[in-house]
């Protein structure tokens, strides 16, 4: 029995009080010089008072337009049709004055990036205050002490001196605990938090988490949490609504959806999800090709033409979000529905059954049977590259013997310069980025360097690659020291040595064909002019690329096929050692999985040796073989892949573990949790002592005085604790996290 | 902000001195003061020009003369900028370059500030109204006049302007616009409605030629400011806290949207200057154009350096204004 859900008389008849939100039918769409562009379509959802509702979907799926049209904070142009009710009162096509009224009263939001989300030219008490008096007829001091004990409930450190300050003195965290305290203001009914830590860093995000939590139990607002990490949604909200191409194409509770999804989509998605609670041997399942073009979105099913289920039916006729069978039914809160004929299908199927793990640049492709095509010419193209080389002898070799040590670094100490900004440019100080880094990195590992942003991660890569000039210690490659080789010496080594940035948009220069950018090294070092055309298509072809769009410009290219050929150029010198430099944190995780599974079969084909830097720690278990934690300048703690996340000793790695939000609600929900406070210290002051004792949990609850005195006064060493795990913690005990 | 003041002062000292340097240097090394005596019919005897040199001071080295035209130490007391005097001039003894630049300083003052205010004043509404209504009929109107205002040359549209008011004048049949001469002298002591008039009547045309093409960039910048600040977040924020929109538009988006426009307006000072020099000489003005005309046809060397230096100074302390306010109006730069 299928009943429809998008049936008004049935969304009529469910339960009727205690809706807050209810958003119905709602359609925007925006025009442009080709047409219109439906950004979101017919999307419809109820939010019980109290209750917490997540929107997932990738970038471009529509999901910041559906709540910024609730809000009326959409540009002029854009055509917005259907209905949000707010408590009854019908609140699209409000005009000014109505809808000043509901905003910041009954409905609140907190936008993503709390760096621009506050005005740089008044403090946070007027700003605060600004949103009390805007709905209460109160005076200025009133209001004044309203915002004092706002920020008091988001958790800002002494709160009277904040109130003074401007925005730029405060790190993003407070900011966005500060527009938190904007949006509670006025006890809002419904507070929507677009993407509200996308921006923050992973022990961050936990506090911001934490401060919007107490602002729910503060005001009893509902809450609407935008986002594209699972994980949050996971731990955060009580139902998810997936959403794919401007439509909701599955909507139920975090369990249903996440154990029980019946949506291809949804499935894909979890299944392109590195997991920091999954086996490192798990392949990921990218989903095929890329989301549609709103411009031309296809016949049936928004998701057919990625979909490996899809027959003639989806091509034909766009399901309906219907409520699945058996699963709890309408009236319950928990009403599960998706958007897909061939639902009853998906009963206990697991993305691996559904999905291939596949290397190949599926972006372009356009069906499953396409898809293989390409993985039997790349798989030929590879043979055929690895011949050339002779890898393969060198590989059976390698494999035997004991692994090389290919990239030392002893003691890295790097310092940058302050600078006073009069005239004379006096050094005021200095910005001890990189403290005593000592790591190796041997033939055919990946050495992951993880940490938060300032933690020195990049500083470190690129002076491993000697790229900028050390202040002390010594890298050395194969033996040879380099920081004290002249440019023209350090030039043969570079084809050994090569580096994929992070941004693949800001990378590759815009005015140079993908043929010439992967043949510029080449070109450099001289090498292979004769046949550099043959080889270039060779590269494309191992990067999973179509070798005929050499010819054509990055623009052409989405950001996963892009970062495909900053890897490219990366290969064209057959190096022995990447530099991979946060290669996939700005990409979508369905085009992510892909970047990653191509990124292990280079490894395992060319023998590569990968140092991968990266803030992701599930896709640093996914991909390592070994992990080295930074904080401030210092590592804090490395070991091997199933070491650290298995028993993680150093409690700066316990918090960045604790931290990392689990796509999967009952152990999200249950798991034990180790959180930090505060923000990372500056690298120019860096505390005494140990580095994190400023932020420890350790520190703060359970060490005695005596022993307290210890880590302010004296470093922690790097120690060994038996079988190669070091840590630098003067009173570290290992603890199972996961 | 004290601090920053002052490092702010001090900072505008040595450019100061180097334009002062720069100003010098390059007038005495182009152009010989006495060529036109030189070439007078008949020749002058060598005790003349002797005496013209010595009281020019031609006699003494490069640096020593650029000494004495700053601090006027050995010289006759004619000389020395430091003492408030610009130096001897080449159109005879007794023309004062100090009180021929003063007299005139007002005038052009008037001039400059008056264009100014009213290029300012426009370029924020025309800017803020065409980025509250970008696209619109509205917008490309503005738009459309701003370009055809940058493409005006100066001294031609001056002359429109002028043949343009003399026509008008005769149309109403009573002289509503004065075309020639800046009318200072003409209303002095007569009431205060009679001076207004008087002052309207020389200074508007003059005022709209000069204020044109600064209103018409300004604008520009102002429309980008203002939508780029339009689409910010924190002006999304201010709106999701219930404000309603002109309360969003004047605190949240004009407020930020104004502070990058006084850098652009500190520097545009040297442009409305080189204006007023065209400006006056079509309008007829004795002005500071009129006595840059002047010391330039004369070969005057004093004369020159004393109005670079004196537009140099403006210009510096135009962009030392600019850096005050900088501060004031935004709270990032004040805690530098």
């Amino acid at each position: 029995m299928t009943t429809e859900y998008e049936n008004k008389e049935h969304t009529a008849v469910a339960d009727t009080d205690d809706v807050v939100l209810e958003v119905s039918d709602l359609s925007v769409t925006f025009p442009s010089d080709d047409g219109p562009l439906p950004a979101v379509r017919q999307v419809s959802y109820k939010v019980r008072r109290g209750e917490a509702l997540g929107i997932v979907g990738e970038s471009g799926s529509g999901k910041s337009v559906t709540s910024m049209a609730i809000m009326g904070l959409l540009p002029r142009n854009a055509r917005v049709e259907g209905s949000a009710r707010l408590l009854g009162q019908e609140i699209i096509g409000l005009n000014d004055k109505q809808i000043s009224e509901v905003r910041g009263q009954r409905i609140a939001m907190i936008f993503q990036d709390p760096l621009t989300s506050l005005n740089p030219v008044y403090t946070i008490g007027y700003q605060i205050a600004e949103a009390v008096l805007a709905h209460r007829k109160v005076g200025k001091k009133v209001a004044m002490a309203r915002a004092l004990e706002l920020l008091e409930i988001v958790g800002i450190p002494s709160p009277e001196q904040r109130l003074r300050q401007y925005p730029h003195e405060l790190s993003g965290g407070m900011r966005q605990r500060v527009v938190i305290a904007i949006a509670m203001a006025n006890d809002p009914d419904v507070i929507i938090a677009d993407e509200p830590t996308t921006a923050l860093d992973v022990t961050v995000q936990a506090q911001v988490l934490d401060a919007l939590q107490r602002a729910r139990e503060e005001t009893g607002a509902a809450l609407v949490l935008i986002t594209h990490d699972l994980g949050v949604v996971a731990g955060q909200v009580d139902r998810v609504g997936v959403m794919y191409a401007g439509r909701i194409v599955e909507m139920g509770s975090v369990e249903e959806v996440f154990y029980r999804p019946r949506m291809p989509y949804a499935l894909g998605l979890l299944g392109s999800l590195p997991r920091l609670d999954g086996d490192r041997g798990d392949r990921l399942t990218p989903i095929l090709g890329a989301p549609p073009s709103l411009r031309d979105l296809p016949g049936g099913c928004g998701f057919a033409p990625r979909c490996p289920m899809a027959r003639e039916r989806c091509h034909e006729e766009e399901p309906r979000l219907l409520l699945i069978e058996n699963g709890p039914q309408e009236g319950e809160a928990t009403a599960h529905t998706a958007a897909c004929h061939f639902s009853e299908e998906l009963v206990d199927a697991e993305a691996s059954d559904l999905f291939r793990s596949t290397s190949v640049d599926t972006e372009g492709l356009g069906s499953v049977a396409e898809m293989e095509a390409a993985e039997a010419h790349v798989a030929e193209a590879r043979e055929g590259y690895l011949g050339e080389l002779g890898a393969e002898a060198d590989r059976e070799v390698a494999a035997k013997a004991e692994p090389e040590v290919l990239l030392t670094a002893t003691d890295l100490v790097k310092h940058f310069p302050i600078r006073s900004k009069g005239l004379m440019r006096r050094r005021v100080g200095e910005v001890q980025a990189v403290s005593g880094i000592s790591l190796d990195l041997r033939e055919r590992e990946t050495l992951a360097l993880v940490g938060e942003s300032g933690c020195g991660k990049s500083t470190t890569a690129r002076l491993l690659l000697n790229l900028i000039k050390l202040t002390s210690g010594e890298v050395s490659y194969m033996g040879q020291p380099l920081q004290d080789l002249s440019d023209r010496r350090m030039r043969p080594l570079r084809k050994d040595l090569q580096l994929v940035f992070q941004d693949p948009f800001a990378s590759l220069d815009p005015r140079m064909t993908v043929s010439d950018i992967i043949a510029e090294p080449m070109r450099i070092h001289g090498s292979g002019h004769r046949d550099a055309r043959k080889r270039v298509s060779e590269l494309l072809e191992l990067v999973g690329l179509n070798p005929e769009h050499g010819s054509r410009y990055p623009h052409e290219f989405s950001g996963g096929q892009r970062q495909r050929i900053g890897v490219a150029r990366a290969l064209s010198l057959n190096p022995r050692v990447l530099v991979l430099d946060e290669p996939v944190s700005a990409l979508d995780v369905s085009i992510q999985a892909g970047v990653i599974n191509l990124l292990e079969d280079l490894q395992d084909e060319l023998g590569l040796s990968y140092l991968f830097v990266s803030h992701d720690l599930s896709v640093v278990k996914h991909i390592a073989d070994r992990v080295a934690v930074m904080y401030l300048g210092k590592m804090v703690e490395t070991a091997t892949t199933d070491q650290l996340f298995s028993a993680p000793a150093h409690p700066y790695t316990q918090a960045l573990i604790s931290a990392i939000p689990l796509p999967d609600p009952v152990k999200e929900r249950t798991r034990e949790r180790i959180t930090v406070t505060g923000d990372i210290p500056s690298p120019a002051n860096p505390p005494s002592g140990c580095r994190f004792r400023t932020r420890c949990p350790k520190f703060a609850n359970e060490l005695s005085d005596a022993e307290r005195a210890r880590c302010v006064e004296e470093p922690p060493e790097l120690k060994d604790r038996g079988t190669g795990h070091r840590d630098a913690c003067h009173y570290s005990k290992a603890i199972e996290l996961i | 902000m004290l601090v920053y003041t002052m490092r702010r002062i001090l900072g505008a000292l040595p450019v100061l001195v180097l334009a002062s340097i720069l100003t010098f240097v390059m007038i005495d090394v182009t152009g010989d003061p006495l060529a036109d005596i030189r070439m007078a019919q008949p020749p002058p005897t060598e005790e003349v020009l002797q005496q013209a040199e010595e009281r020019l001071y031609l006699d003494r080295s490069m640096p020593e003369r650029y000494w004495l035209w700053v601090t006027g130490i050995g010289g006759n007391g004619d000389i020395g900028l430091l003492q408030g005097e610009f130096g001897p001039s080449t159109q005879g003894p007794h023309y004062d370059i100090g009180a021929a630049i003063a007299e005139r300083l007002w005038t052009t003052l008037r001039l400059v500030g008056a264009a100014m205010i009213f290029a300012l004043g426009l370029a924020i509404i025309t800017g803020v109204v065409s980025a509250l209504r970008q696209y619109s009929k509205l917008d490309y109107t503005l738009t459309f006049v701003g370009f055809l205002a940058l493409a005006l040359p100066t001294f031609w549209f001056a002359g429109i302007m002028q043949a343009a008011g003399v026509k008008f004048n005769q149309l109403v049949g009573d002289q509503v616009f004065a075309t020639i001469g800046d009318g200072r002298f003409r209303a002095e002591g007569a009431p205060l409605w009679d001076q207004f008039l008087n002052a309207f009547a020389h200074m508007a045309l003059p005022t709209i030629v000069l204020m044109l093409i600064s209103f018409a960039s300004w604008s520009r910048y102002q429309r980008t400011s203002m939508l780029e600040v339009m689409n910010s977040d924190y002006v999304r924020l201010a709106r999701a806290k219930g404000l309603r929109n002109h309360t969003v538009i004047r605190r949240h988006a004009l407020r930020t949207a104004l502070i990058p426009l006084t850098t652009v307006v500190a520097i545009g000072v040297a442009g409305v200057i080189d204006g007023a020099i065209l400006t006056e000489v079509v309008f007829q003005w004795r002005g500071l154009g009129d006595f840059f005309i002047t010391a330039v046809d004369n070969n005057d060397s004093f004369a020159l350096m004393g109005w670079l230096l004196l537009s140099g100074t403006i210009v510096i302390l135009a962009n030392l204004v600019a850096d005050l306010l900088y501060a004031v109006l935004d709270p990032r730069i004040r805690y530098e």
